[in-house]
């Protein structure tokens, strides 16, 4: 039964994932006054992609071969951790298994991007790692206000207690310092542009610049699946409140319409940061969660 | 009494092999079968020899008799029978490495390295049996004399023998606490048998000075910072299958050392020791792997690397010792389990990755990361091997550094059981920030490590014309690989190993970590309070991959068609790859603090000033701790021998005189003026 249960919950994620990545999208074309493609395009996109040969350099190693295909089961595993349908408090869903899936699958990536030998690859690559060294602590701490309080990594004992506790200060600080951290893990403005790979301003696209074809569309969908991730983890962990009521799938539904929205719209009215002031960036996240801590 | 015999077969098999290249050393060929395999069969009977001792319990033997002080016993116990395991994993993979590895030094004084190789891991067995202070101390010496002549044993190479002075200055700096930590308790409890150790027999603050003696003896030994200099010259300077020994083995007999003093002698302490360890332990792992990742010469970064597991572990013991003198036994048995386990852990990738680079080395000859690449097509299942020790020391699931590394972060949550208030709290908060910064710059050191060295296009000529390790090296890696993935998935089989070896103190209660299936790994107290489950992340990660296939091959199998990577239309050459000094070179900026690099371009501006110019670009690292506490101790030294020096001409009248004047001032002293 649980089985099942998280069986439909890892392919609704997996379905809908490049939904989101789509409501980002049309938020900020409507938001610079652009009509912008379909609410859909990014299937579309994926569905060319998957029909599309690919074009592979002959100085690469079966790393590179091998690397979709576990950054984006690193995803899927992740995405059967959260609890969103599957929420009995096993102890399957812990928190740490989940960062260090996603670390799985952005290790063998980064690997990947040197395999080719090319100077974008390991550019991207090496910035890629630079942000994900930052981003670590800043997640583990804000993770640490509701962990503390379940006494336990348990993400559905965690989900639990922040769903029967009352919005408090600690709540606000920490869901600000994890929402600095989702910007950050998925590639957002003002961290990392999605949608170019300039050189100068490149990190995940410029990783994964000499990938084309079946193989780019499963590191396109696994990055899409990655950031809803990020954001149903935002919802059931910082955002209090009644989440497992009557309604609650209307409830998470609009609460990740929201969030994505919030994201374009933050994308949309800031600039890219140099990539050197990215540590002053996550360390505001760090204080914040460290006044959370203290707040609680 | 198996145990008994299986231990003096032992040690009657480690000498043997240490005497028997006396009588083959007319033969390379010979010296390097018999030595290396009486060394196996050694290991073989260690590994026997502790599990005899696990299912049979304490076993007594009788070493020397007939001496001064009454004869040299011990009673072997789990904690060593634990510690001895260890000895016999890594032992047995060594021995059949050096098989291969050793033809490297059939010029190079091969009977010696092969005789000294017995007698390292005679001392090491040792270390880790014997009973007794004095036995113990010579154990100890033995074992730092042998590496330190192994460490010596190139001496031909330029810095080795600089290596391997400073080695034996700091572990004799480390002794010297050691000693005095055993004499300070033997006095009290006046006897030298191990048994009759206790700290309750000696008073508080003289308890105090021998957990600090401990913690700077053992903590020199095990690399912990800031006395951790000597281990990243050390490491690299002997022949690899010695470095894959020392930094698996050796560097625990250190941390045996310290479970046998916390656990045994000295017993709960005040909260402030285990601050302590914990404090250390951090600064210990986020120096080690800062420094490990700005390396580029890949057996030093292995050796900082070591730093940092060393770290890791201190925080499992720190915690343990918060725990225990919380009288918090369940989570005090955590604790000390995250700790053991990772120093299993640590022994199996670590030597692992010592064995990659020696067969990297010997395919290549040389340390550099910046002139190897595209190994991975040459030395495929060397690749394979460095890979699973790379994902290891990464801690990713499902390898077993993820286990250790996941329960460590358990028992750092649970800190503010112990330490309450909102102090705790944030101390417990910055420290799994700090262990979470750590696992990533572990990642990305060994991302940049495995990159490099084995993917993309060969940067030298060596690294072109590399060829496979031999069989035998391959299959040491293959076994030690192979464990890693075991330890990873059956996490229920090394805890009940260290259910055993910790049952018997009495601060600690293990027996939460065990009751539940072999592939669930839970925190207590409760069963459903949080978990792992190895086999559920194994599964789901296959699963992702069927479903990664079936969207790859949803619209058919596709082309592949092959074209040269982009570079703008340029021919790709080996020039444009990323160095791994360019991959660290944010993070060189942003711990500018602790990492002071000095980085220059030097221009050659010789031929045409606009175009064909030579660009170099280097690197200088100036280490925090050599220059701000090792450079100044230094020249006080070099200043007081100056001062001596003016005093000491060499002039026997002048010394004459010293002795007058010096007899005249006793005289006058010792008649009260």
């Amino acid at each position: 039964m649980n089985i099942v249960l998280i069986a439909i919950q890892v392919l609704g994620v997996i379905l809908l994932a490049p939904l989101v990545s789509g409501v980002i999208k049309t938020t900020k074309a409507r938001l610079q006054n652009r009509r912008g493609p379909s609410l859909f395009q990014v299937y579309f996109d994926l569905i060319k992609l998957l029909q599309k040969d690919s074009v592979v350099s002959p100085t690469v190693s079966w790393i590179f071969k091998i690397a979709p295909y576990i950054y984006f089961a690193g995803a899927a595993a992740a995405a059967a951790l959260v609890p969103v349908v599957a929420t009995n408090s096993s102890s399957v869903f812990d928190f740490f298994t989940l960062i260090y899936l996603l670390a799985l699958g952005r290790f063998f990536l980064v690997l990947a991007s040197l395999d080719a030998g090319s100077a974008f690859g390991g550019m991207g690559g090496a910035r890629e790692i630079f942000i994900a060294i930052l981003v670590e602590p800043a997640l583990l701490l804000s993770m640490l206000t509701v962990a503390f309080k379940a006494q336990t990594t348990n993400l559905g004992l965690m989900a639990s207690i922040v769903e029967s506790s009352p919005l408090s200060l600690a709540y606000v600080f920490a869901a600000i310092a994890f929402f600095i951290v989702l910007i950050a893990e998925t590639g957002r403005i003002p961290v990392d542009n999605p949608d170019t790979h300039l050189e100068l301003t490149m990190i995940h696209e410029g990783m994964v610049l000499e990938y084309s074809g079946r193989n780019l569309a499963l590191i396109f969908w696994a990055t899409a699946v990655k950031q809803l991730i990020m954001m149903l983890l935002f919802i059931l962990l910082f955002l209090p409140g009644n989440v497992f009521g009557s309604t609650f799938f209307v409830g998470i539904v609009l609460k990740v319409i929201l969030v994505a929205v919030v994201i374009g719209i933050a994308e949309t009215s800031t600039n890219k940061l140099r990539l050197f002031k990215v540590p002053s960036f996550l360390a505001v996240s760090c204080l914040l969660s460290l006044l959370a801590l203290v707040a609680q | 009494m198996i145990a008994g015999d299986l231990y003096y077969l032992m040690l009657f098999l480690f000498s043997t092999g240490m005497v028997s290249v006396f009588f083959t050393r007319s033969n390379a060929n010979l010296t390097n079968c018999i030595a290396h395999s009486i060394a196996l069969m050694g290991s073989i009977v260690a590994i026997l020899c502790a599990i005899a001792i696990f299912v049979q319990g304490k076993v007594d033997v009788v070493l020397l008799v007939m001496l001064p002080f009454g004869p040299i016993g011990s009673s072997i116990d789990n904690l060593s029978a634990y510690f001895l395991l260890i000895l016999g994993v890594v032992g047995v993979a060594t021995s059949i490495y050096a098989y291969g590895y050793s033809r490297e030094y059939y010029t190079c004084r091969l009977p010696l390295m092969a005789g000294l190789y017995n007698a390292f891991l005679l001392s090491m067995v040792l270390v880790f049996t014997v009973g007794h202070v004095v036995a113990f101390i010579i154990a100890w010496e033995v074992m730092s004399v042998v590496s330190f002549f192994l460490v010596n044993h190139e001496y031909e190479k330029k810095g080795n023998t600089r290596s391997a002075y400073i080695y034996i200055v700091m572990t004799h700096l480390g002794t010297v606490f050691i000693i005095t930590a055993f004499l300070l308790l033997a006095v009290g409890a006046g006897s030298m048998d191990f048994s009759q150790l206790k700290g309750s027999l000696v008073s508080e603050n003289l308890r105090n000075v021998i957990f600090v003696c401990v913690l700077i003896g053992f903590g020199t030994k095990a690399g912990m910072v800031p006395v951790h200099i000597w281990l990243p010259r050390a490491h690299p300077a002997a022949p690899s299958h010695v470095s894959a020994l020392m930094s698996g083995v050796m560097l625990k007999t250190a941390i045996y050392g310290m479970c046998r003093f916390f656990l045994e002698f000295l017993g709960a302490g005040p909260v402030w020791w285990g601050t302590l360890i914990l404090v250390i332990g951090i600064i210990t792992a986020v120096i080690g792997v800062l420094y490990a990742f700005i390396e580029h010469d890949i057996k030093r970064l292995l050796a900082y690397s070591s730093v940092e597991n060393i770290g890791i572990i201190l925080l499992g013991i720190g915690a343990g010792m918060v725990f225990m003198s919380k009288q918090q036994p369940i989570w005090a048995g955590v604790a000390f389990s995250a700790a053991l386990y990772h120093v299993f852990n640590h022994a199996l990738f670590k030597s692992l990755s010592f064995m990659g680079a020696g067969a990297v080395l010997q395919a290549t000859h040389t340390k550099d990361i910046e002139k190897l690449g595209g190994l991975i097509k040459k030395m495929p299942y060397t690749a394979v091997f460095c890979l699973v020790s790379s994902l290891a020391i990464a801690a990713l699931p499902p390898l077993n550094g993820f286990i250790s590394e996941w329960l460590t972060f358990q028992v750092l949550l649970f800190l503010p059981h112990a330490l309450a208030g909102i102090t705790g709290k944030v101390f417990s908060a910055v420290l799994i920030a700090l262990l979470g910064l750590v696992g990533a710059l572990a990642a990305a050191c060994f991302v940049t490590a495995f990159g490099i060295t084995f993917l993309a296009k060969p940067r030298s000529k060596h690294a072109k014309e590399a060829i496979e390790a031999a069989p035998t090296m391959l299959v040491a890696m293959g076994m030690l690989a192979v464990l890693c993935i075991v330890l990873g998935l059956w996490p229920r089989g090394m805890l009940a190993i260290l259910s055993q070896t910790l049952k018997s103190y009495p601060g600690i209660d293990i027996q939460g970590l065990v009751m539940h299936d072999w592939y669930v790994l839970s925190s207590p107290p409760g069963p459903s309070d949080g978990g792992i489950s190895t086999v559920a992340i194994i599964l789901l990660l296959l699963s992702g991959c069927a479903l990664a296939m079936l969207l790859h091959s949803i619209f058919g199998k596709g082309k592949v068609e092959a074209g040269e990577t982009w570079t703008c239309g340029i021919v790709p050459n080996y020039h444009m790859e990323y160095t791994a000094t360019g991959f660290s070179k944010s993070i060189r900026m942003v711990f500018k603090s602790i990492v002071h690099s000095h980085d220059e371009t030097l221009v050659n501006a010789s031929d045409n000033q606009y175009h064909g110019r030579k660009l170099f670009y280097q690197v200088r690292i100036r280490y925090l701790f050599d220059s701000t506490l090792y450079r100044p101790i230094n020249n006080a030294i070099i200043r007081t021998a100056h001062f001596m020096k003016s005093i000491q001409t060499g002039s026997v009248q002048l010394y004459v005189g010293y002795i007058m004047a010096v007899t005249v001032v006793i005289l006058i002293w010792s008649t009260g003026w």
